[in-house]
């Protein structure tokens, strides 16, 4: 996979960073087990700092989606067998962007095949 | 008849660096020209081709008058110092035509936007290079025995020392024994075959910079480019040390009387490194072409990312300069191989102790004689 950063986004790197790893986990191009470079590697090659890099890992370390162990560097994580602790705030945030696409003029007919098109994407990513 | 060969050696360098000069344009990667990133499009465009047919003009300017400056110190003068200026004005040409090809291609790229910066996330993890490590070992072992027979034998070591030799291995230049004079060349075996080593290993972790949505071809490209580059370094150091050992143990030998020349070993071996040398860096340029251009020709139209495509960060297209940035090797835009990330102290650091303890050891074996 390819990372890419476009530093005219109002998007900060390190969030630009952890957005596309985690599409890619979701979608099953990263496959749990995956190494992902080393902080060093990936800032080196980006030229960004040590410390944008970091970050990005710590928040995708946070969210489930990447274990960092110190000698092995980072993995890509299986996905949690049982519903996470923070499942609420996960439907709450879930619910915040429906409400936004709402606000944006989608039908409730548009949100649901808008949310089925994205579950049949991430089940073809995770059977490939 | 010495003077001679050093004479044709001479010419034959100012052909060999001259050639080089002459191939740089032709192996740089697509988007760049003289050190600037003026994008794909405009870099086969009319204006860039002016540009560097330009340079290639003065370039031959200079290549002509270096050569003549060569042959009128040889045959006029039979000055060897003469003669070797002519390898310091050919450098010096190449500085004059490279910044004023320079300074009209950033006219070429005024306007342009800030590139995106991208990264290959490899789902399996390359081999690791083994030849560095193995060059950095045998240069610290060559080394230390180096040193360790030079000063097992410094006691035994008459007055005068032989401090220089002929092209035969004939000794030529005699000097009083001191601690420094003896030491110099086991200890520049030490530094320079670690040192070359080294380079070696961090060439191999050097920062990657690919093309935009080209299917992993600049990725794959640069990889290999990085892989020959490191190898070739670490063969290098290999055959230095080899070379550096032998000549330290048999200048000893030499100074002891025990032996009238150069052992034939180490003659061999200097010459099979410049030979190795001057062939493999060709053949990388033609093979590869710079950071792995020959080899993604068919991504040539996409464009570059990051640190190589942002003219910001480099100072007279030759020097890197990115304080975030913790690479410490990056690609160079214009010529062969790779630079330092001047915006990194360790990378400073690393550059400026290699050329300071070469810089020591000289002034030491200077102030020793």
């Amino acid at each position: 996979m390819m990372v890419v950063i476009e530093r005219s986004l109002d998007e900060p790197v390190y969030e630009q960073i952890a957005r596309q790893i985690r599409e890619c986990v979701a979608s099953g191009e990263l496959s749990p087990g995956t190494p992902l470079p080393t902080v060093r590697v990936l800032a080196s090659d980006l030229g960004v700092n040590l410390n944008t890099v970091a970050r990005a890992y710590w928040m995708l370390e946070e969210e489930g989606f990447i274990r960092i162990r110190d000698r092995s560097g980072a993995r890509v994580a299986a996905p949690a067998r049982k519903p996470a602790g923070d499942r609420e705030r996960l439907r709450q945030e879930l619910r915040e962007t429906l409400a936004r696409l709402r606000q944006a003029g989608f039908t409730s007919e548009d949100l649901h095949r808008l949310v089925e098109r994205e579950i049949a994407s991430l089940a073809d990513g995770r059977d490939k | 008849m010495e003077t001679r060969i050093i004479w044709i050696s001479f010419l034959v360098l100012l052909g060999v660096i001259g050639g080089f000069y002459f191939l740089f344009p032709r192996i740089s990667r697509s988007g760049l020209l003289f050190g600037v990133y003026v994008g794909e499009e405009v870099s086969k465009s009319e204006a860039a081709r002016r540009i560097t047919r330009s340079w290639y003009l003065g370039m031959a300017l200079w290549l002509a008058a270096a050569v003549a400056l060569a042959l009128i110190m040889g045959l006029q003068y039979q000055s060897v110092p003469g003669s070797s200026a002519a390898l310091f004005l050919l450098p010096l040409g190449f500085l004059e035509e490279y910044l004023r090809a320079y300074w009209r291609a950033r006219k070429l790229a005024r306007g342009r936007a800030a590139p995106l910066a991208a990264a290959v996330i490899l789902t399996e993890e390359p081999k690791p290079l083994f030849l560095p490590y193995m060059a950095m070992g045998f240069g610290l072992v060559g080394g230390l025995y180096s040193i360790g027979y030079a000063w097992s034998h410094y006691a035994q070591l008459p007055d005068l020392v032989p401090i220089h030799f002929g092209l035969l291995g004939q000794p030529d230049s005699w000097r009083p024994r001191s601690f420094s004079t003896v030491m110099m060349l086991p200890t520049m075996c030490l530094v320079m075959g670690v040192g070359i080593a080294g380079m070696a290993y961090l060439i191999g972790q050097a920062k990657r910079a690919i093309r935009y949505g080209d299917q992993g071809v600049s990725f794959e490209a640069q990889q290999r480019f990085r892989r020959i580059m490191a190898n070739f370094l670490a063969i290098v150091s290999l055959l230095l040390t080899g070379m550096l050992t032998i000549l330290s143990q048999s200048s000893i030998e030499v100074g002891l009387r025990r032996a009238q020349a150069l052992s034939p070993a180490m003659m061999m071996l200097t010459l099979i490194l410049v030979i190795f040398a001057l062939a493999g860096s060709i053949y990388i340029a033609v093979r590869y072409g710079q950071g792995g251009s020959r080899l993604e020709k068919s991504a040539a139209d996409r464009p570059l990312t990051d640190g190589l495509a942002d003219n910001r960060l480099w100072v007279l297209g030759m020097f890197y300069v990115n304080r975030d940035d913790p690479s410490l090797f990056v690609e160079r835009r214009f010529g062969l191989g790779y630079t330092i990330n001047f915006g990194n102290p360790k990378a400073v650091a690393l550059l400026g102790g290699f050329i300071g303890l070469i810089i020591l050891i000289a002034i030491i074996a200077k102030f020793a004689s």
